[in-house]
């Protein structure tokens, strides 16, 4: 059940060609729905049932989101795709845009049929020069095919998409901070309600979903929803990739069903590095809090379980930590990364991110005072959920996270000034 | 038996006496009087006298005409004017003290954000002709020139407890 | 928005609110404080200080009063444990990068952030690290800069793209890095730039003229009326020591809004200036000799009585005079038997007054200005001739009005328009084509432009927007009044706006230009705006005819006129010059006999009729500097001294109800009773100068205000003209060139703009050296100097 569904074609030769893709049945679904002239209600009704939830890190259901978008609004539809991957620890979209980029073209192609958009944008991440060429490269074969203009395939609907190059920066993966840059303003989010599916990319309605989500569509539409919502489990439908790294044996990208256990994924990787003992796992990116190797072993990945064990699945960015990790500098790494991607736009966010890395970097450098673990879960709980976005959750998180299950180990760091970790 | 006891005490003049006896005891004691003005009393670092500005230690004027002393003045004896100076500082073109209106209350001194307007222990002085009551600024930088030192250590003596 | 009213709670308080409206502006109209910094009324929310957090029922988060709708039923908290913990947490935020410099910061005292701080903060920081610093910029002689005090509201970020039009400040940089400033290096040149110093609510943008000079809480505030463009924007002067420290608005909805623009707020410095005129003086001899009142006030009656022919003396009143005064010096002059009385000193055609019997005036209310649908506007560049109308007329482009220009140079707008430009002898015939375009026949006035027109396809556009428009104005600016061929373009735009349903609107140029025509201070009207028994000689005849003797009220020669070199050498040709000024400029003293000083602006009581119609009073609410007495009171003595009656007014407001009463039938109107058939004056085909008056070269007041004279805007003595004008001339390469007009020639730098039309060279008027020239737009001749 591993690569099922966006890394299908993974075991061909060059599998980002077009002519790869379609020896697997690529594009079969696009010509079947515009040539039956498939109803696009019935399209978004199958994306609901295959239970895809939002594969960017938050895990709306994907229909739902497309459900409140009405198809018959007169004027201009966008479909974004945001392929802006910058959580610490992400990098699988990364790999569809290099080894299946056919397959997120035709994704776009019928969310645009879905909603009745005609333009798609997709924003790639700036620093993803490789994927960018593969995927600009796909989109000229798309484009030679048919499969992008004008009256596609003579359904006359028309869709063409291009690429954006992002300018490097995180709060870009904001949806609303992304749909600002498109525009070609400063990267800042916006201020929701509106949501984009009313007042989108240039004011107009838009869908925007992850990579992963837009390439899971047309499997979804060949195999069905039911079949999709199958492979996972209740409440997580389908397979997901999971970019697992840290002190393993074997770091990568892994397409596994929702429900696998962690244990399974952890085997999958080649185990812990040199047999340590694991510590510690952050399991959806730098934002989402840790949670101790014991309890974590004992997990699948799915939303609701590791949500029950007070994380979040986030976009499947599973960071493995051993007993050699000190968890103070783990912090102070994530708290910086914060420090600096914070869009400066609200007050919390901009002075807060700040502080709290600075309080970090104390405590790390052996300057901590007694307050300082109390002043960090007084100022992380005055940043969490008083800004436009969730980059202050983001950053607020991973330091309530590691207060809760490690605060001996900061404690230990005040005291002697020195790291718990090797101290032996 | 009230009469009997006054007309007793007036006859033998007892209350002239007990008088006279404190009266001898002081005239024993150490003498506590003070030679003014060859003699100084001693004077508490709290004490508020003639006012004066204080500089920095390179020379700079502390002054820098936020008038937070202007505004508590009670008696309204403060009067300051400020521009730019040409180094593009905040600094003052005139600061009166008019000295007939001042009450001495060291509220000025209270209000300085950066300790320039203080008051001394100097209190004997006096004018001569009229306007001499205004203490100009460069009055008052002046004083505090010659003060300084003791104004140093009174701050500093005074530090813990403002 | 819905008129439907929805009810909310409000920390138990049951409000009522209109559905939609946010619900800070709910809780504001009941007097309920929610602590703010980003929100401003007039800008668009960004909710991003997160100050007025509050906590509402059924939501887990706490929502920014700002930027959440109000709902029915809806249940909020403002000062709940939740709302308040939010708040303080923002506070403390927002305070651990501020600086503690309050006592030299010249916000103390009125600082939104310590006002807050008092309730929100708390009294020792926790943050014991360094705060962030950063590098102030030069923005201009207007505002000064401390930008480690900026708390990132973007309110003026937010004002230069929704108010002023241009962004000239941005937010660069990502984070505790982002930093707000202009883009590039360079000064903010708006001329609304002032604004941001009130909307800043921190010390970070400060005025720069009143830089350390005074401290909130030593000003008094009183209000006062702005005396120079025709608005007559509200202001709240900042006095303290009998001295006008700053300017500030006063909220005015239909008038200035929150706004006015620069001119208005740092023309004060003017007041201050070194020449002011303090005591009378008499020439005597070549040599100026300061006498008492008496003596100057008898010598002036008796002079002027002593001319005995009233024809032969000219009355020119400036036109940002106060209503009074303009009323008592038409009449002491109609009593003495002269009717020469104009304050029109910058327009260039005076043709249509034999025909005319009625106030000119703006044409709309100043409310309705934004409702318009199309705008046709001929010779103006409203936003450098009155800022606050030409934020009016954004606010209808913005809506999505249709602005047609008509000019003799490409103007910088703020909000889409088209522009139609062309050489100023062409401009009659371009207008001509509009109107035709409109269906205008060719009789009666301008009939042979009419035939000769060539209508083209912007000519149609224009003509077709006009008709369409539900609310359309054809505005005639300073700079058609300013063409000697205005008569005509006045006639032809009557035309096109009767033809098309359109309003026709003649701008008023000057604080009291309507003003001037209800007092009578123009010869073709007398007093309450009715038609003149006598009509006497404009501005231009009583220049071009020189008179023996002329009254000057708040005049300055040669840089107050339309023609600079012919007021100076009718003035010094004269045999008695009695000049009533606040200022002794080189050009009076050569002019002049007796000076006489005078108060103004806020030395003096006085009203303004503004662009609508709208009559303001102001207060004189500091003493007149020296000697100088109100100018009404002058006027009222000379009335004394010449044995006239009815001149025994107490006080300033008698005055202003004898003139109130005289108008009380008057109407506004700018259509001419019977059209004449006028020929342009303007030759299309030799070199032609064009001209406008630099924004802060408008009157004597604005020209001594130091700050506002290092702008831009204040315009410089050069010739502008097209690259390709130059090399026709033989003038490329050279930096000055030699220029020519009416036999007067000065040296000028020369400076290539592509803006200008070819067969045209830019010379601004209203200048220091371009002021010895003669008329803004004429025949010129430059040559390599």
């Amino acid at each position: 059940m591993v690569n099922e569904v966006c890394l299908r074609t993974l075991d061909l030769e060059r599998p980002w060609l077009m002519e790869q893709y379609q020896s697997r049945g690529g594009y079969e679904v696009l010509k079947q729905v515009l040539t039956e002239k498939r109803a696009p209600e019935a399209i978004i009704e199958e994306v609901k049932k295959s239970g895809l939830r939002g594969r960017g890190g938050a895990g709306f259901p994907t229909g739902l989101k497309w459900s409140f978008i009405s198809r018959n609004a007169p004027g201009q539809k966008y479909v974004v795709c945001n392929s802006d991957e910058g959580e610490p620890g992400t990098f699988k979209d990364r790999d569809i845009l290099r080894y299946n980029p056919h397959q997120l073209i035709e994704g776009m192609i019928l969310a645009g049929y879905a909603i009745g958009a005609t333009r798609g944008y997709n924003y790639i991440r700036g620093e993803f020069w490789e994927p960018y060429e593969r995927f600009e490269q796909a989109l000229q074969e798309a484009r030679e095919a048919g499969f992008l203009g004008d009256n596609l395939l003579g359904s006359g609907f028309d869709f063409d998409l291009h690429t954006h190059l992002g300018g490097g920066a995180y709060i870009c993966g904001e949806e609303t901070a992304l749909l600002e840059s498109i525009e070609g303003k400063k990267g800042q989010p916006r201020y929701k309600p509106p949501f984009p599916a009313h007042f989108g990319l240039y004011g107009r309605p838009t869908i925007i979903n992850n990579t992963e989500s837009l390439a899971s569509i047309p499997m979804i539409l060949e195999k069905g929803g039911e079949w999709f919502a199958d492979i996972g489990v209740k409440n997580s439908g389908g397979s997901k990739l999971f970019s697992i790294s840290g002190n393993i044996n074997n770091p990568g990208v892994f397409e596994i069903p929702m429900g696998t256990p962690f244990s399974e994924l952890l085997e999958m990787a080649g185990g812990m590095k040199d047999g340590r003992k694991i510590k510690a796992v952050i399991p959806g990116g730098s934002s989402a809090p840790v949670i101790p190797g014991e309890q974590m072993m004992d997990l699948n990945m799915d939303y609701d379980s590791i949500a029950g064990a007070g994380s979040m699945l986030g976009s499947g960015a599973v960071i493995v930590l051993d007993d050699t990790n000190c968890m103070v500098k783990t912090l102070e790494r994530m708290s910086y990364f914060y420090h600096e991607e914070s869009c400066g736009q609200c007050t919390p966010c901009r002075e807060g991110t700040g502080w709290l890395y600075r309080v970090v970097h104390r405590i790390e450098s052996g300057q901590g005072r007694q307050e300082d673990l109390d002043l960090l879960d007084d100022v992380a709980d005055k940043i969490s959920g008083k800004t436009i976005c969730a980059l202050g959750d983001a950053a607020a998180l991973p330091v309530q996270g590691m207060l809760r299950h490690y605060r001996d180990e900061f404690q230990y760091h005040i005291d002697h000034q020195r790291c718990m970790v090797g101290a032996g | 038996m009230n009469v009997f006891k006054n007309y007793f005490k007036s006859l033998f003049l007892l209350e002239l006496f007990r008088g006279l006896s404190v009266t001898g005891r002081y005239l024993f004691r150490k003498k506590f009087t003070i030679m003014y003005p060859e003699e100084k009393a001693p004077v508490s670092p709290r004490f508020r006298g003639l006012h004066a500005l204080r500089r920095y230690p390179n020379g700079e004027e502390r002054c820098i005409a936020c008038k937070l002393c202007e505004a508590t003045c009670p008696a309204l004896a403060i009067t300051i004017e400020a521009e730019p100076r040409e180094d593009g500082s905040r600094r003052t073109t005139r600061y009166d003290i008019d000295l007939f209106k001042c009450i001495y209350c060291g509220y000025c001194q209270e209000a300085c954000p950066v300790d320039a307007i203080v008051e001394t222990r100097i209190y004997e002085y006096h004018f001569e002709n009229r306007g001499e009551n205004i203490m100009t600024k460069e009055k008052l930088l002046a004083v505090g020139d010659k003060c300084e030192a003791q104004l140093a250590a009174d701050i500093e003596a005074q530090a813990k407890v403002r | 928005m819905t008129d439907k009213l929805v009810t909310i709670e409000v920390n138990g308080q049951e409000l009522q609110a209109e559905a939609g409206i946010m619900l800070i502006e709910a809780t504001d109209a009941a007097g309920i404080n929610i602590p703010r910094f980003c929100y401003h009324k007039k800008l668009s929310v960004s909710a991003n200080c997160r100050m007025c957090l509050v906590e509402v029922e059924k939501v887990p988060k706490p929502l920014p009063a700002c930027a959440t709708p109000v709902s029915d039923g809806m249940k909020v908290y403002t000062r709940s444990p939740k709302a308040l913990a939010a708040q303080k947490g923002t506070m403390e935020f927002l305070l651990i990068n501020h600086p503690l410099d309050c006592p030299i910061c010249d916000q103390g005292g009125e600082c939104e952030l310590q006002d807050v701080a008092i309730g929100y903060g708390r009294d020792v920081s926790r943050y014991s690290e360094g705060k962030r610093v950063v590098a102030d910029k030069n923005i201009g002689p207007l505002i000064a800069t401390d930008m480690t005090r900026c708390i990132h509201c973007t309110r003026c970020v937010r004002f230069g793209e929704e108010i002023a039009g241009i962004r000239e400040m941005g937010a660069t940089g990502r984070g505790e890095h982002m930093v707000i400033g202009t883009y590039i290096e360079k000064s903010v040149d708006s001329e609304l730039s002032g604004n941001i110093i009130d909307l800043c609510p921190v010390g970070a943008l400060t005025s720069k003229p009143f830089r350390f000079n005074a401290r909130a809480w030593e000003l008094t505030q009183v209000e006062a009326i702005a005396p120079h463009d025709s608005l007559g924007s509200n202001l709240n002067l900042h006095l303290r020591d009998n001295k006008v420290m700053r300017v500030h608005p006063k909220d005015n909805e239909s008038i200035n809004e929150t706004w006015i623009s620069d001119r208005d707020r740092f023309s004060y410095e003017g007041l201050y200036s070194s020449d002011r005129l303090t005591s009378p003086m008499v020439k005597k001899g070549g040599e100026w000799k300061e006498v008492s009142w008496e003596m100057a006030l008898e010598m002036a009656a008796a002079s002027l009585k002593e001319i005995g022919d009233g024809d032969q003396i000219g009355t020119l009143l400036a036109p940002t005079s106060t209503l009074e005064e303009l009323f008592l010096a038409q009449k002491l002059m109609r009593g003495l038997g002269c009717n020469n009385i104009d304050s029109r000193l910058r327009q260039g055609d005076f043709r249509m007054d034999a025909t005319q019997n009625s106030v000119h005036w703006l044409g709309s209310s100043l409310s309705d200005m934004d409702q318009m649908q199309t705008v046709f506007v001929v010779g103006g560049n409203i936003r450098k001739e009155q800022p606050i109308l030409a934020h009016r007329l954004r606010k209808a482009a913005v809506n999505g009005a249709k602005l047609h220009y008509l000019n003799p140079i490409q103007i910088d707008l703020n909000h889409r328009g088209d522009q139609d430009v062309c050489t100023p002898g062409e401009m009659a015939g371009r207008l001509a084509a509009v109107a035709k375009a409109a269906g205008v026949k060719a009789s009666g006035g301008g009939a042979s432009l009419l035939g000769a027109a060539k209508v083209d396809e912007s000519a149609k556009q224009t003509a077709a927007n006009l008709k369409a428009a539900d609310g359309a104005l054809v505005m005639l600016g300073a700079m058609a009044q300013a063409h000697p061929d205005y008569a005509l373009l006045h006639t032809l735009a009557a035309a096109l706006a009767e033809a098309t349903g359109a309003q026709l609107s003649i701008l008023p140029t000057s604080a009291n230009s309507v003003g001037a025509q209800l007092a009578g201070a123009v010869p073709h009207l007398q007093a309450g705006g009715t038609a003149a028994e006598r009509a006497g000689l404009d501005t231009l005849r009583m220049l071009k005819m020189p008179r023996k003797g002329y009254l000057l009220l708040g005049v300055e020669p040669g840089r107050d006129f339309w023609n600079g070199s012919l007021s100076m050498s009718a003035l010094q040709s004269a045999d008695m010059v009695v000049a009533i000024s606040a200022f002794r400029s080189p050009e009076l003293e050569a002019c002049a006999d007796i000076m006489l000083p005078m108060a103004i602006f806020t030395e003096t009581s006085g009203t303004y009729v503004n662009a609508e119609g709208r009559w303001q009073q102001s207060r004189g609410v500091v003493r007149p500097q020296g000697e100088s007495r109100p100018g009404w009171k002058i006027l009222r003595v000379l009335g004394n001294l010449t044995d006239q009656p009815g001149f025994d007014y107490i006080d300033s407001q008698q005055i202003h109800d004898e003139l109130h009463k005289l108008c009380e039938s008057s109407t506004l109107d700018n259509k001419q009773a019977e059209p004449q058939n006028l020929e342009p004056l303007l030759s299309a085909d030799v070199l032609l100068r064009g001209g406008d008056t630099p924004l802060y070269a408008c009157d004597p007041l604005v020209r001594r205000a130091t700050a506002l004279q290092q702008t831009q805007d204040a315009g410089s003595d050069t010739i502008r003209l097209h690259p390709q004008e130059a090399a026709r001339l033989g003038l490329d390469g050279s930096d000055t060139a030699l220029v020519k007009q009416n036999g007067n020639q000065i040296d000028l730098p020369l400076q290539l703009d592509e803006r200008i039309p070819q067969g045209c060279v830019w010379i601004s008027t209203g200048l220091a050296r371009t002021s010895t020239l003669g008329q803004p737009f004429g025949e010129v001749t430059v040559e390599k100097a």
